[in-house]
């Protein structure tokens, strides 16, 4: 029997499913093998169980919360898919400003003070953390980057499939560039997140002439100490490197080590 | 054969005028400083100074990133079909510093000898180098002639030295002299005072030195397992790799099984690039990992360099001084300012 796949997203843009839509000629091989029982973005049925739940988004509320041990308790392999799920993506910067702040900038003061009377709009309330998938239940692998490598997709896919052990090397963003042959982008006169960041992503920023971001996430070596050491160097100030560091990997480093 | 003269202001014709007929590659410009070696077009810029040196060594030409070295095909019970995937395309490596020149040397005999890598000697068997001669050193990062490389020319099939308006062109080897031949040039009547006058121009230190001889260097980190001077180097290490992976006498790669999507019975072997500084690179089956510290790592790197390497090889260095690994590093961790430091603590 073919093992039963199912897609699930929370707060994202759904981009990472479209890239798995978007590997085409492989994606069609890959309906040979699995089963997708279910997937928003390209279907309508649901499933009681899979054997693989692929998680796209970060969790913000109780509910989702609740959704997401649900869909754990029901799979046999999760995995947490792109930088929303790995590491709460972009979002998770507003875990930087108090939940009242956060909704006087988006809806107004009056809407703001009606979301914290009525109890109607309490669940929107219920927003306090951005969160990753790993923050609340146990993930087995994970596809990185905003969006996810199709390449990366399809490579732990086969894994599951033959039962093999996908390889999602922990180095940094640097080595593709060197095998891509870039100009450092320091040489550049620009700055970069690359020495810390997971690569595997080819340096595909880089490579097209941007700086690396760090949307793969901080690597379990990081030397962020003489990463931000560097960067001071080059003429940013601690506020500039905050903001370098929270863009991509605010629910993964809360800034604690930048005081002083 | 006697060597021949060359008009500077040929040159650029002559490359691409050996571009039309093979694949010629020649240090270009990519970026804002950095430098690559790029197939030869007739748009071309081609400069023999003023280029530092490329952001990877020319000799990864006959070592690309990634490479596929065999693809299977099963059939049923019977034992799989393996055919081994060989690049003999022709290529030029024209352009070619002395440091790259010995880091090709020292390659060829690393892939050559023990068990040889017919990947390597297949691109090599094809590959023809037009090296050319440094008077002056790139920048400050360079210390070819500290680890003897600024007076290689073994491996060069063309070697060009050019001084002035002028470049002699010398072949080395019956390739060289081929391709010298094809086009027709003045001979050199006067090569010793032609190399005379290229010796007083040249610098003089050539580029950084170390305080002692080569010969004591390897001894020197030998007796050193655990110096300060390790710890002092590696803390600003990022662990990125890219220090082995510009390195003109890294060798090291990784290989990764694959099988094809559509069929499921066929696939390949792939290389790629694998360096010792990779915090990846020292976990085996099981998940153990041999070197788990970048200060371990770090040293490895630098032992291989001066200690490991030479004397399996019998070389004075297996460190052709280009200073890649100092440049490239956005910590600006330098070898040179290591085996420097180790030096001192003996020297005091």
């Amino acid at each position: 029997m073919k093992p039963k796949v199912a897609f699930f997203d929370f707060a994202s843009c759904e981009g990472c499913q479209l890239a798995v839509l978007n590997c085409e000629d492989a994606f069609l091989d890959i309906l040979n093998l699995v089963d997708i029982v279910e997937f928003r973005e390209a279907m309508s049925e649901t499933a009681p169980r899979f054997d693989v739940a692929f998680i796209e988004g970060s969790i913000h509320r109780e509910i989702d919360v609740q959704r997401l041990q649900g869909i754990r308790a029901r799979s046999s392999v999760l995995v947490a898919m792109g930088a929303c799920a790995c590491i709460g993506n972009v979002q998770a910067r507003s875990n930087f400003i108090a939940p009242a702040e956060n909704f006087k900038r988006v809806y107004g003061e009056a809407d703001r003070n009606l979301v914290q009377s009525d109890p109607e709009f309490w669940p929107l309330w219920a927003h306090t953390r951005v969160r990753a998938v790993k923050e609340i239940v146990s993930v087995d692998y994970e596809l990185r980057g905003c969006p996810i490598v199709p390449e990366e997709f399809v490579h732990l896919v086969k894994a599951l499939v033959v039962g093999s052990i996908p390889s999602f090397p922990a180095n940094a963003v640097c080595v593709e560039c060197k095998m891509a042959e870039n100009e450092c982008v320091f040489d550049q006169g620009e700055t970069c997140m690359g020495q810390v960041t997971y690569g595997g992503c080819k340096a595909i920023c880089v490579t097209h002439g941007y700086r690396c971001d760090g949307c793969r996430g901080f690597l379990p070596q990081a030397n962020r100490v003489a990463h931000q050491a560097v960067l001071r160097e080059k003429g940013l100030s601690d506020a500039q490197i905050e903001h370098r560091y929270r863009l991509f990997c605010s629910a993964q480093f809360v800034g604690r080590e930048n005081r002083r | 054969m006697r060597p021949f003269l060359l008009r500077r202001d040929e040159l650029p014709n002559w490359i691409k005028h050996l571009a039309r007929e093979s694949q010629v590659y020649f240090p270009q410009r990519a970026g804002r400083s950095g430098f690559r070696f790029k197939q030869v077009r007739e748009g071309s810029l081609i400069q023999l100074e003023h280029y530092r040196p490329t952001i990877v060594p020319p000799g990864k030409k006959l070592f690309p990133a990634e490479e596929i070295l065999f693809r299977y095909q099963t059939m049923g019970d019977e034992i799989p079909v393996v055919t081994p995937v060989l690049d003999a395309s022709k290529q030029i490596l024209a352009g070619v510093r002395p440091c790259d020149l010995k880091g090709i040397d020292l390659m060829d005999r690393v892939h050559g000898e023990g068990v040889p890598n017919p990947h390597y000697l297949s691109r090599r068997t094809h590959t023809t180098i037009i090296a050319c001669d440094c008077l002056y050193p790139c920048d400050d990062a360079c210390f070819c002639d500290a680890v003897g490389s600024l007076g290689w020319r073994k491996n060069a099939d063309v070697f060009l030295t050019a001084l002035d308006d002028e470049i002699l062109v010398e072949s080395f080897s019956e390739r060289g002299r081929t391709l010298v031949q094809r086009t027709a040039l003045p001979v050199c009547d006067a090569v010793d005072s032609f190399k005379e006058r290229v010796d007083v121009r040249r610098s003089k230190p050539f580029g950084r030195q170390f305080s002692v001889p080569l010969s004591q260097i390897g001894p020197i980190i030998a007796g050193q397992w655990s110096s300060p001077v390790w710890e002092n180097h590696v803390q600003r290490c990022f662990s990125c790799g890219s220090c082995n992976l510009v390195c003109p006498t890294c060798y090291c790669f990784n290989v990764r099984d694959d099988f094809e999507l559509s069929d499921g019975s066929s696939g390949g072997r792939t290389a790629t690039w694998d360096g010792c500084m990779l915090p990846t690179f020292s976990i085996v089956a099981g998940g153990h990992d041999f070197r788990p510290l970048a200060l371990a790592r770090q040293r490895h790197r630098v032992k291989r360099k001066f200690q490991y390497l030479t004397q399996r090889f019998e070389e004075g260095a297996f460190c052709v001084g280009c200073g890649r690994c100092g440049r490239q590093c956005t910590a600006n961790i330098d070898i040179f300012d290591i085996v420097n430091d180790l030096i001192q603590k003996v020297e005091g």
